[in-house]
């Protein structure tokens, strides 16, 4: 975009904190669990079901409460949902990649299936965080011992050091046919999880 | 002059515990180009509305009205270009006119409306237009013990295509508009998250406000041509 058609731009509404109060009246099940469609339907995503889990984490490493998180993901084939891909044989036709969920205490488990390499990159989904006292934040969580990890673009501008905090670890259990990943998110202090962003970036 | 470009440092809002224990201090990373489409989440649509979802004022169609002044709240969703944001889903939450949420994690103690639950949900039309109706929310004790009152506002969360956004409407002229901890990160640009007052013809509401909602960031724009 060229300077010209910056300064003719909106003026955007700012972002602003979630609160403590978002409704779990809004709550959508099918958005906690994208392997499946309706527990009465046949169809379903291809791919090897995972649980992501863990404790979303704040300054003191106490659990921050009244968390909403968003997942955002390819499918097995690697493909996003969008409309630059609208026309990609290898859209599943069951998967939208979308999850969403609230966490009343801070622990979270999102099951999905596995992500497909997508463009070179590392098997990844990216995670939205809202959350009392701040705004929109964001990053993505990587796989233990996946493959690309290691020439991954986003993984490998980050220091050796704050690579293993993107990196889910794999718990080695299965949980009703999923295997699962453990990921803790800590959103301030020393350990603090790496955020992006997607306003400058 | 050649500035490097580099992420943002978040603001930590004053006199606020949980901006304190939440907020990154870390500056935010950029995206590489290469992995800059996949921060793209797009939202599908869902079909979740209602009839009568856009009307706070009311449990269900035809149930008593809720206490307080009834108010609509309406206004136009597009993009920093002005492109429509079409078919997105608001999901919105306020307190009722005493200040008090039906959150079951709301143990303010303050009073309930057994006619009012301040849940709705509208989808924007073909032109991004919104309209709802609620009741005029009640300013709530945020931090007691230095007697800080959140202003009067409504949340609103906007979710469709590539435009997300979670923000409040405030109301003008509030006196605790001012010391709000987020409200004061804004600066001046929170006239922005203002809404502003118009006379209605519906009989059925005392007034309105016009809050037109601008998804900023490049994500609404990615797949614009
Ligand atoms: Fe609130």
């Amino acid at each position: 975009m060229s300077a010209n058609d910056k300064q003719n731009m909106l003026f955007p509404t700012n972002e602003d904190t979630v609160g403590p109060y978002f409704p779990i009246y809004f709550r959508d099940e099918r958005l906690e669990d994208l392997t499946s469609i309706h527990p009465g339907l046949i169809v379903a995503p291809e791919g090897k079901h995972i649980i992501l889990r863990g404790r979303v984490l704040d300054r003191h490493g106490d659990l921050a409460n009244g968390v909403v998180m968003e997942f955002w993901q390819a499918n097995a084939k690697g493909v996003y949902r969008t409309p630059a891909h609208a026309d990609n044989p290898d859209l599943d036709p069951w998967f939208n990649g979308y999850g969403r969920l609230r966490s009343k205490a801070g622990e979270y488990s999102f099951r999905t299936i596995f992500p497909g390499s997508s463009k070179g990159r590392a098997p990844n989904i990216t995670l939205t965080i809202f959350s009392d006292g701040i705004n929109r934040v964001v990053t993505q969580v990587f796989f233990e011992d996946a493959e690309g990890n290691d020439t991954d673009s986003l993984l490998s501008s980050l220091s050796e050091e704050d690579k293993p905090k993107l990196i889910a670890r794999h718990d080695g259990r299965t949980a009703d046919g999923a295997e699962v990943y453990l990921l803790d998110i800590i959103m301030a202090g020393d350990q603090e999880t790496p955020f992006f962003d997607d306003l400058v970036s | 002059m050649t500035m490097t470009l580099q992420g943002r440092l978040l603001e930590v809002g004053p006199t606020d515990n949980t901006s304190d224990q939440r907020t990154p201090r870390k500056r935010l990373r950029l995206i590489p180009q290469a992995a800059r489409e996949s921060f793209v989440p797009y939202i599908p649509q869902q079909a979740v509305t209602r009839q009568g979802e856009n009307d706070l004022t009311r449990i269900a169609p035809g149930a008593p009205r809720a206490q307080g002044t009834p108010i609509e709240v309406s206004g136009r969703v597009c993009t920093q270009t002005g492109q429509p944001v079409r078919h997105a889903l608001l999901e919105i939450w306020n307190a009722n006119m005493f200040g008090r949420y039906t959150h079951i994690e709301d143990h303010s103690g303050i009073q309930l409306d057994p006619n009012f639950l301040g849940l709705g949900r509208v989808t924007t039309d073909d032109e991004g237009r919104y309209t709802f109706w609620t009741i005029s929310p009640g300013a709530y004790l945020a931090r007691p013990d230095i007697g800080r009152y959140r202003p009067k506002h409504i949340h609103i969360s906007l979710s469709g295509g590539s435009s997300r956004l979670i923000t409040q409407m405030y109301f003008p002229g509030e006196e605790n508009n001012a010391t709000d901890p987020m409200a004061t990160l804004m600066g001046d640009a929170f006239e922005r998250n203002v809404g502003q007052v118009y006379e209605t013809p519906h009989i059925d509401v005392h007034h309105g406000y016009r809050f037109d909602i601008v998804v900023g960031g490049r994500n609404a724009t990615f797949f614009e041509d």
